[in-house]
């Protein structure tokens, strides 16, 4: 059964198509086709990149695979060791994710982006962080001393 | 987290650098880390500091801990302590140097701590217990007796057991002075009552209200003029067999369970008018969480309250079962929920005996924590 496609255009000059059930998953190209009166012809841009348009459409297409045909005893604990899977990425990738996640607007990829980023700050020190964001610190060296004496527990 | 936020765009990267993730992006990660390791992301530049306070303002704001101290019996009491960070979720270790000369830890209402023996009177108000206070017990030797600090003050009520003693005796602690007062005594209508067995406690700034648990019978005491007022009849519903109370924030809350122990049929929540002590409902536990409350056993004689700012948080006392907690939400709605992983706390009951505080905490408190206290928080994951 053929299912519609639409044609989302990149930032990257790339147009993508995408199947109807998959992109509908995104609130706001449910919401640009709602306003459009569903226009299959029209081209959708968007700003994100076809690199990571594709990342995007995987997640959504396996997360509506799970829903239809869910096997209730593994379904679950599958879904979440493939989540997990697919956020396990660097911190740019994950970073475009998160952008690509916000704009179209689809809650669950944004949480689990979100969570994974955030996991990655938990139990660091404070150079640690410094070192996995790329951060160069913007405290004075007599600011940066001051901090070590009175927070020695962060820097340890 | 939900909701189309606008992400302002981050700017350019350099070529194989890993993004400096700042703005929105940032905020919205930090709203995921949990207090304890916000007060590290803080120290990572001045960027980041403010990152973390706008995210806390905005987008995911501090919540007050339920504080679980787990003590043993006897001497020397060991003492487990626990937190729950509800805007987390998640439950915390809390290890720290332990307390010197200590005797049973007891708590009357939101992060007051307290410990009494016949040699000492020792108590702590800040929210992770920091800073303990000790004094001259007072005349009176208590086993039970209401413990409020209100303001530069700490009133001790009732619980004497010395059969001379007035069961109804009350005294002051003026921390500042360091000294002891004697003031009217409780009403004598509790006097069979006088104890924190029967009697539950709401503390603001000013005033303390003690409730007898099972009539409803109420009395207000304003250690400013010393002076007891009522009896005034908190019994908004006549099926109410028990009920507790409290103030979280300026609201003072009334909890009461319905029917009888052997069939509990709701637990309701009223705020009650300090100058006209009416009750208005606004409140209902879910029947799902009354059951889980219950925790499989049909009898369920009283429950545990402490409440915080905009949170309730309600244990049944008989067993280490299910612990609630009830929000204030936009317009006084309010928001029940079930606290997960509460088996940490159930290996401990087998222990001792459990002392629930609540408190405001905040990065500063984790920071001091830390640094003076030489405290460490470990998150607990149960899976």
């Amino acid at each position: 059964m053929a299912s519609r496609k639409l044609k989302l255009k990149c930032m990257d000059g790339v147009t993508m198509e995408v199947e109807e059930m998959v992109a509908l998953e995104w609130l706001t190209i449910k919401q640009s086709r709602e306003d459009n009166d569903d226009d299959s012809d029209v081209v959708i841009p968007i700003s994100i990149t076809s690199e990571i348009l594709l990342k995007v459409i995987e997640y959504s297409k396996k997360h509506l695979d799970t829903t239809s045909n869910s096997d209730h005893q593994n379904a679950d604990s599958n879904l979440k060791a493939w989540d997990a899977e697919f956020v396990n990425v660097d911190v740019n990738t994950l970073y475009h994710l998160i952008m690509a996640a916000n704009y179209l607007n689809i809650p669950c990829l944004l949480d689990l982006t979100c969570r994974r980023v955030a996991d990655m700050i938990t139990g660091k020190k404070v150079e640690e962080v410094r070192k996995t964001f790329n951060i160069i610190s913007d405290y004075t060296p007599e600011e940066e001393e001051e901090m070590r004496q009175q927070y020695p527990w962060g820097f340890e | 987290m939900t909701g189309n936020m606008r992400l302002k765009e981050e700017g350019e990267e350099e070529e194989g650098a890993s993004p400096i993730i700042y703005g929105d992006v940032l905020e919205l990660i930090l709203s995921y880390v949990p207090l304890v390791d916000l007060a590290h992301a803080c120290l990572v530049s001045d960027t980041w500091k403010h990152a973390v306070s706008s995210s806390l303002f905005h987008l995911n704001k501090l919540r007050p801990w339920l504080v679980v101290h787990s003590q043993t019996t006897r001497s020397p009491y060991l003492t487990t302590t626990h937190a729950y960070d509800p805007r987390s979720r998640l439950w915390l270790h809390v290890d720290k140097p332990p307390l010197r000369h200590v005797s049973p830890l007891r708590s009357s209402h939101s992060s007051l701590l307290y410990m009494l023996s016949p040699s000492k009177f020792s108590f702590s108000r800040d929210p992770l217990h920091l800073t303990w206070h000790h004094a001259q017990p007072p005349l009176v030797w208590r086993m039970d007796p209401i413990v409020a600090a209100i303001g530069p003050r700490i009133i001790i009520a009732g619980g004497s057991c010395d059969f001379e003693d007035d069961p109804l005796a009350v005294e002051i602690y003026d921390v500042e002075s360091r000294s002891w007062d004697s003031c009217q005594s409780m009403p004598a209508n509790l006097k069979d009552s006088a104890a924190a067995t029967w009697l539950s406690i709401a503390v603001n700034g000013r005033r303390m209200f003690v409730t007898e648990k099972t009539t409803g019978e109420t009395y207000s005491f304003d250690p400013a003029t010393k002076i007891w007022n009522g009896p005034y009849e908190l019994r908004p519903d006549p099926a109410v067999f028990f009920s507790a109370i409290g103030f979280a924030g300026d609201r003072m809350i009334l909890v009461g369970l319905i029917g009888d122990a052997e069939n509990v049929k709701n637990v309701k929540l009223w705020k009650v008018d300090e100058e006209t002590m009416e009750c208005e409902k606004v409140g209902e536990m879910p029947q799902l969480l009354l059951e889980k409350l219950k925790n499989g056993n049909s009898n369920l004689a009283s429950i545990g309250v402490t409440m915080q700012g905009d949170f309730i948080y309600i244990h049944n006392t008989s067993e280490s079962g299910a612990l609630l907690c009830c929000e204030f939400k936009i317009h006084d709605e309010i928001e029940w929920s079930i606290i997960e992983n509460v088996i940490i706390i159930s290996d401990q009951t087998r222990m001792g005996r459990l002392v629930f505080t609540c408190s405001d905490v905040g990065i500063h408190d984790v920071h001091k924590a830390l640094s003076s206290d030489n405290r460490r928080f470990s998150v607990q994951s149960v899976e």
